[in-house]
């Protein structure tokens, strides 16, 4: 079972997470040393997968619809992500996920206590995620594609990189185990109460707050210091 | 038990004997009927929904013997937290250790996840029943309702049998701290000293 070294908390080693991360998450960059990749080209291939995926599903969208969608050439598409419709979907995924963080790492930063904190993770990630269309789209009509990242071994990968982007603005609250620990039961609860008609929706402050004040805090406070870990 | 269970029975072990030579898609009714020395028209009988419905009762019939076994792994315990103290460790290297499970698992996810997402409101309701009995003999907190603890408890336990994250569940010190403080805590009224 891969374990994330204690470096990719403090946001250092983002690429070291990827390099960690099932292969499907992680894309794999082209192009010998100094050549300059046009980020601007693969994120306009990236958008337009996803904007495919939206209309049908990952299966059933194509290299070239994705091609015919971003207004470029099959060979464009290939020379940037030459592993093909496969990169091309682990890549969208891939940067979705990391815009996601970004705007949660942002709202999280304006919290100043550790439960407005905590509220902020969840219904943030909570949110972002039952509002991507893309997501919501494969949930009902190809959940498939989704399943597997959210149960069993698929889903050690999506709580690793949930506990890297966490951890660091808990430990400003808590000891660096106890940290990790509860961002990784964060990450939990947002995909355990995510269902329709699930007893608390996580969207909703007020039913975040709740959850985080009957469970999480109390064990907070019945949690023994822990030793750092080296 | 009656023939008509045992036949029934026979069915679903033979339908589990095929899954594993042939995998889940490649199973077929006719490959069921022959396994279990039954013709067809028996195989409909039992399930008259098909393959479809022989699938899915089966994966519901070897999920409620996984439980079965677990709930007798933990019947020695006699608390609620060393049950799910024992429930974590047993349950998590008996889904590791399920053959069939894993092998599925690496070769053709989306069906089987599929059809635990259709079998799972029943299995959960199972477990919350065995969650809700457990807490009505053990004292809460104040504010805390039984059935909304046996549905977190639920939920949580679900998580971490499939999946241990960060967790070692081979160490009993790492375990205890996991139950302690994120399963109970918010659960058990506070023990005095």
């Amino acid at each position: 079972m891969a374990r994330f070294s204690e470096r990719d908390g403090l946001g250092l080693g983002s690429r070291l997470t990827e390099e960690r991360l099932r292969p499907a998450l992680v894309p794999t960059r082209p192009g010998p040393p100094g050549e300059v990749t046009d980020s601007g080209v693969d994120r306009r291939i990236e958008a337009a997968a996803l904007r495919c995926i939206t209309r049908r599903g990952v299966r059933r969208t194509t290299l070239d619809d994705v091609a015919r969608e971003a207004g470029c050439s099959r060979a464009t598409i290939y020379r940037a992500f030459p592993g093909g419709k496969d990169a091309v979907m682990a890549s969208a995924a891939h940067a979705e996920i990391e815009q996601l963080l970004d705007h949660l790492g942002a709202a999280v930063e304006r919290t100043t206590t550790l439960a407005d904190a905590l509220v902020a993770a969840i219904t943030g990630a909570t949110r972002a995620v039952l509002g991507h269309e893309a997501f919501t789209y494969l949930l009902v009509n190809e959940p498939g594609a989704v399943q597997p990242y959210l149960a069993f071994d698929g889903l050690d990968p999506v709580l690793a990189r949930a506990v890297s982007f966490l951890t660091p603005h808990l430990e400003p609250y808590l000891d660096r185990t106890t940290a990790r620990r509860t961002a990784e039961w964060v990450a939990r609860l947002v995909v355990l109460y995510a269902e329709p008609g699930a007893p608390f929706d996580l969207a909703d402050p007020d039913d975040a707050r709740q959850l985080v004040a009957i469970h999480v805090l109390p064990g907070l406070e019945a949690t023994r210091p822990q030793e750092q870990q080296s | 038990m009656s023939a008509n269970e045992s036949t029934r029975l026979r069915v679903l072990a033979a339908t589990l004997r095929c899954v594993e030579r042939w995998g889940l898609e490649k199973t077929s009714l006719e490959d069921v009927a022959r396994e279990a020395e039954v013709s067809r028209a028996t195989v409909y009988r039992y399930f008259p929904g098909g393959r479809e419905q022989l699938v899915h009762e089966t994966v519901v019939w070897e999920v409620g013997r996984f439980f079965q076994l677990l709930e007798q792994a933990t019947a020695v315990e006699s608390t609620l937290d060393g049950k799910l103290r024992r429930g974590l460790m047993f349950g998590h290297r008996a889904v590791k250790e399920h053959a069939l499970l894993q092998h599925i698992l690496a070769t053709e996810p989306e069906a089987l996840l599929a059809e635990l997402s259709n079998a799972f409101p029943l299995i959960e309701q199972a477990v919350r029943g065995y969650f809700l009995a457990l807490l009505r003999s053990e004292p809460l907190r104040p504010d805390v309702s039984a059935a909304e603890a046996a549905d977190y408890l639920t939920r949580l336990f679900f998580s971490y049998v499939g999946s241990q994250g960060q967790w070692d569940f081979a160490e009993p010190d790492a375990v205890d701290d996991l139950v302690r403080t994120q399963f109970l805590a918010g659960v058990l009224a506070e023990r005095p000293g």
